[in-house]
Formats: C-alpha cells, structure tokens, sequence
C-alpha cells in the first residue's frame, strides 16, 4: 500500500515539477494515439457508413472481419507490421522501424475495426428512410452525410472513444514496432513497462497515473461533445 | 406544374414492379393513386419525387426530368421522420434547404404548423410526437413548402380512427391553401373519393383506370377494379354484371335479381342486409322503418340500370388509358 502512496506523490512531484521527460513521453503518446486515430477515423468512417448503408454481397463477410479485427491483440497487429516494415522485410526499404509512423501505422491498425464497426452500428440505428427525407427535402450530397453524421454523433464518438482508448493503452505493437526509444519511440504504456522493469516502480506508478488522467481528459472532453445537443 | 409519365417502366431485379405507357398529372388537381397493397402507388410517388430512376422512359415535371425538378416537390412519407432537435428545427431546416430568408421561414412553418394543428408542439422533440401528432407533422413539414407538386403517401395513415376522421375532413381545405398539383397515395376508395379529383387506379403495377373520379367509378375496364372500386360482381348469362356501390334497393327494379338473405345487421343509421345473389356476396341498404326480411328468405332486390357495368365474357382486355383526362369508358348495360 505504502508503494501505492509513493507512487501518488512521485506522479505529483513530477508533475508540479515539471518533469521534462514526463511530459516529452505524454506528448510523444498523444501525438502517435492521436494521429493514428484520425487516420482510423478518416478510413474507418466512410467503410462503417458503407457497411452501414449499402447492401451488397460480400457485406457481412467484411463485417465479420471487423468484428474479428476488434478482438486482435496489439500484439499481433505489431508482429505483422514489424514483419512489413522490418528492414529485409517487403516494405524495409522505407526504413520506417522503430519509428513514430511505425508506431501510428500499427495503431492505425488497431483502431480501424473499432471505428469502422462502431460506425456500421450507429449508422444502421438511423431510420431507413431518413436519406430520402433529406433528399427531397433538397439537401445535396455534402450536407446530407453532414446530417446524418450529426443524427449518428452518439454512435460516432463512441467510435472516437473507443479507438482512442485502444491505442493509447496498448504496449504490445507500440514496442514491437516502436522499438521504446528513449527520446524517440517511447510512450507512457511501453515508458512503465520499462520503469517496472528497472524496478522504478514510483516512475512507473506515475507514468500510469499521467496515462489514466490523459486518457480521462480526452474521453471526457469527447463524451461532452456527445452527449451535448439536439435530442 | 403538370407532372407526365412517358414510357416508364421500373424494376426489383427482374421483376417489373410499374409499366406505365402514359400518365399526365393535371396542374392545380388533386390525383388520388388508388390500389391495393403492392400495385406499384408508393413506387411511382417516389419516381416522380426522383427519388428512384425509371429503368426505362422519362418522368416529366413541368417539362423538367424528376431529380432535376426535385425543387418543385414536397413529399410527405407514410412513416414519418424527423431529425433530432424540436419540431420547430425540422420544420425550419425543410425550408432551410430551400433557401428561403429566415422571416419567411417563420410565417411559413408557423402558418403550416397552425392549419395543421401541431403549433403547440413546435417546441418538442420531434422525434418524441405520437403517431398522430407526428403523421401531422409530417404533413405540416410537406405543406410549409408551397410546393408546385406535393406527394403525399397515405396522409392518412397512422392515426387512429377518430383522428382519422378530422384529419380526413381537414386535408381539402388544406390541400386547397398550401398545396398545387397533388398526388396522394392510399388504398382507400373513400379517402380516394373525398380527397381527389383524379383517380388513378393501379393494379399489379399497371394503371387500369385513370380520369376525373366521376368517370373512373361509373366505368370500371374489369372486373377487378369493379371489385376493388366496391362493385359487387354478379354473374348473368353473358357474363358478369357489376353493381355500383350503393347500387342495390330493396324490392324489383329495372334489373331485378334473387338474394338469399343471410344475416341482417343493424348500423344504427340503417339497416343492411347481407346474403348471396347466386354465388356472389351482396349487401342491401333497408330504411329503419322498412319491413325487414329474416335471415334464409329469398327476397327480390333492384339496380338501376345506370348502375350496372356489364363484363360480357368474350370482351377482350382493354389497354390501358393514355391519360387522366382521357378516362377509359366501359360499356354499360
């Protein structure tokens, strides 16, 4: 319990501090979570309003294959990517290993499903006739997805939420592919794994505790946006 | 605006939901596209909305094809549906789209909101109305346009039977105030008769009898729209003679048939009485202070000959009308 205790007023210390290396890490993790997750939401978006929408053959086998993709450990994701992008590997040549895009590409990959079934979901919720209403009604092609965007907010951010979460908790890809470079590639997650290790665990502790408090900012401030509104 | 049909046919797949050679909608009317259940009214409501594309032929509104003209239309869908927000926002948002000026959009949605009875909900959640309030709604939503063309599918669906009935006797005065050429679906031949000018009578996606009301009731092409438009279908030597709703009195007639009572109901306004001519099904409006016959009696009933359409068994199928001003005529007997 006293580690517990420690731990708490190490994260304080060091963030009343102002550590330089905490708060390096903390931007380093919000930069790669973050970017990684408006690229899913940028791919994962216009798939889940198709999956949602169109009717098509091969629909519910994409479908199962996201839901499956929601499942995938971190792990996996970032062996695969490792296996891309390492050096002898097929795309070795753009010496992306062990780099910030390495870690975004791996957690892009993560996040996709999350967002594309999320979407799927809240967009299959709208009423069927609701994209006719808005044609007739004279709402060009723009302002039509603009509206059913706004009716499917709930589902949308839940989507947001969702992906951001996966990605900035996970340790597995981010380590695989990222390398945990100090001043580099390190994040909060793959920054506790190594404090445990030297058995820092006051670091560590706080590390995780800045983690938990990002990641409540960031959802919170989302969850706001969701549930503000037309009802 | 006058809204034409031209060799339109429209399709699921393979199977061929709507032919229509020719159908002209007349400016300032009100058309009532009457059917039963799947003869193809909401799908040709929709083509001229252009919210679907014929798979062959043009629809024409004010000389300008459907999607094009969409400007031109309001619609009110069967199942009405709203946005979030209050009814006011949606209201606002229709005319939003046609780019009316923000005061305007006031007096109209408030004008329509009003005649439509749903003023004092504009502040609630849309999405939160009743069936009836929401069907209201939906309508008042379609008139605030003041569209050339309104499209209206089943108005009166979704209500329950009073308020059915107060909204059946509104809709004229308020088709009359904010709406031009309208066509209205239902597959009711009341609502059809109360509400429209036109009748435009499909069946299997085929138009089987356009024209001014009037006309479309006096001559079914065949039996079936006689039998869908109430007649009661009685066989003769030649054929099939139809009776037009209303058509049968008690006691002999310029034709004169035998019916075998079978039950006598009491309407309170009137008493009917039910039985069979033949093997047909028929039903005879008494006076209250008639002598009323007892069900197994066999009874002498009357039409007026101008009540009878005659479907003599070697009359080939009638194409259908090109038209709705040039209504098909059958022969009468």
């Amino acid at each position: 319990m006293s580690a517990l205790w420690d731990g708490l007023r190490e994260a304080v210390r060091l963030i009343a501090s102002g550590d330089g290396e905490l708060f390096a890490i903390a931007a380093r993790t919000l930069l790669v979570s973050g970017s990684a997750t408006a690229l899913a939401m940028l791919a994962g978006v216009p798939l889940g309003y198709l999956l949602g929408r169109a009717r098509f053959p091969a629909r519910t086998l994409i479908l199962a294959g996201v839901g499956t993709g929601m499942g995938m450990p971190p792990v996996v994701a970032g062996l695969v990517i490792w296996l891309l992008l390492v050096r002898n590997g097929p795309f070795g040549g753009f010496e992306l290993i062990y780099t910030k895009p390495a870690m975004i590409i791996a957690q892009f990959v993560i996040a996709t499903p999350l967002v594309t079934a999320f979407t799927a979901a809240s967009i299959q919720a709208l009423p069927a006739r609701l994209p006719d209403l808005l044609a007739v009604l004279g709402a060009g092609r723009l302002r039509t997805l603009w509206l059913l965007a706004r009716e499917a907010r709930l589902g949308l951010l839940a989507a947001v939420i969702a992906g951001f979460g996966a990605v900035v908790s996970e340790v597995g890809a981010s380590m695989a592919v990222g390398g945990n470079l100090a001043d580099d590639t390190r994040v909060l997650t793959t920054a506790i794994v190594t404090e445990t290790s030297r058995a820092n665990t006051e670091r560590a502790l706080a590390y995780g505790l800045v983690l938990l408090a990002m990641a409540f900012a960031v959802v919170a401030v989302l969850t706001l946006a969701q549930q503000r509104g037309p009802r | 605006m006058e809204a034409r049909l031209e060799g339109v046919s429209f399709a699921y797949g393979d199977r061929t939901v709507l032919d229509v050679p020719a159908l002209r909608f007349e400016p300032s009317r009100v058309t009532a596209l009457l059917g039963p259940n799947g003869s193809g009214k909401s799908t040709l409501l929709r083509l001229l909305a252009g919210l679907d594309r014929p798979r062959a032929g043009r629809v024409l509104l004010g000389g300008r094809s459907a999607p094009a003209a969409r400007a031109a239309v309001a619609y009110a869908f069967q199942e009405a549906v709203f946005l979030s927000g209050t009814l006011r926002a949606n209201l606002d948002l229709a005319l939003r789209l046609r780019g009316l000026p923000s005061v305007e959009r006031r007096e109209r949605l408030e004008e329509a909101a009003s005649a439509c009875g749903v003023a004092h909900l504009l502040t609630r959640a849309a999405v939160h109305l009743s069936g009836g309030e929401a069907q209201r709604a939906n309508l008042a939503r379609a008139l605030a346009l003041r569209a050339p063309i309104t499209l209206l599918d089943e108005p009166l669906a979704g209500f329950d039977e009073q308020g059915r009935r107060r909204l059946l006797g509104e809709l004229p005065a308020l088709l009359r105030r904010f709406a031009a050429t309208t066509v209205l679906v239902t597959h009711d031949r009341e609502e059809a008769l109360r509400l429209a000018a036109d009748i435009v009578l499909l069946r299997e996606g085929r138009v089987r009898a356009a024209g001014p009301k009037e006309a479309v009731f006096a001559a079914p092409p065949d039996p079936e729209t006689a039998a869908f438009l109430g007649y009661t279908l009685l066989p003769t030597h030649v054929g099939l003679a139809g009776v037009a709703p209303g058509g049968l009195h008690p006691g002999a007639g310029e034709r004169t048939f035998e019916m075998h009572v079978e039950e006598i109901v009491d309407l309170i306004s009137g008493i009917e009485v039910v039985g069979r001519i033949g093997a047909a099904r028929a039903a005879v409006s008494f006076p209250t202070a008639a002598p009323l016959p007892s069900p197994g009696e066999r009874i002498a009933v009357g039409a007026p000959g101008s009540a009878i359409v005659s479907f003599t068994a070697t009359t080939p199928d009638r194409p259908p009308p090109a038209t709705v001003d040039r209504p098909a005529r059958a022969p009468v007997a």
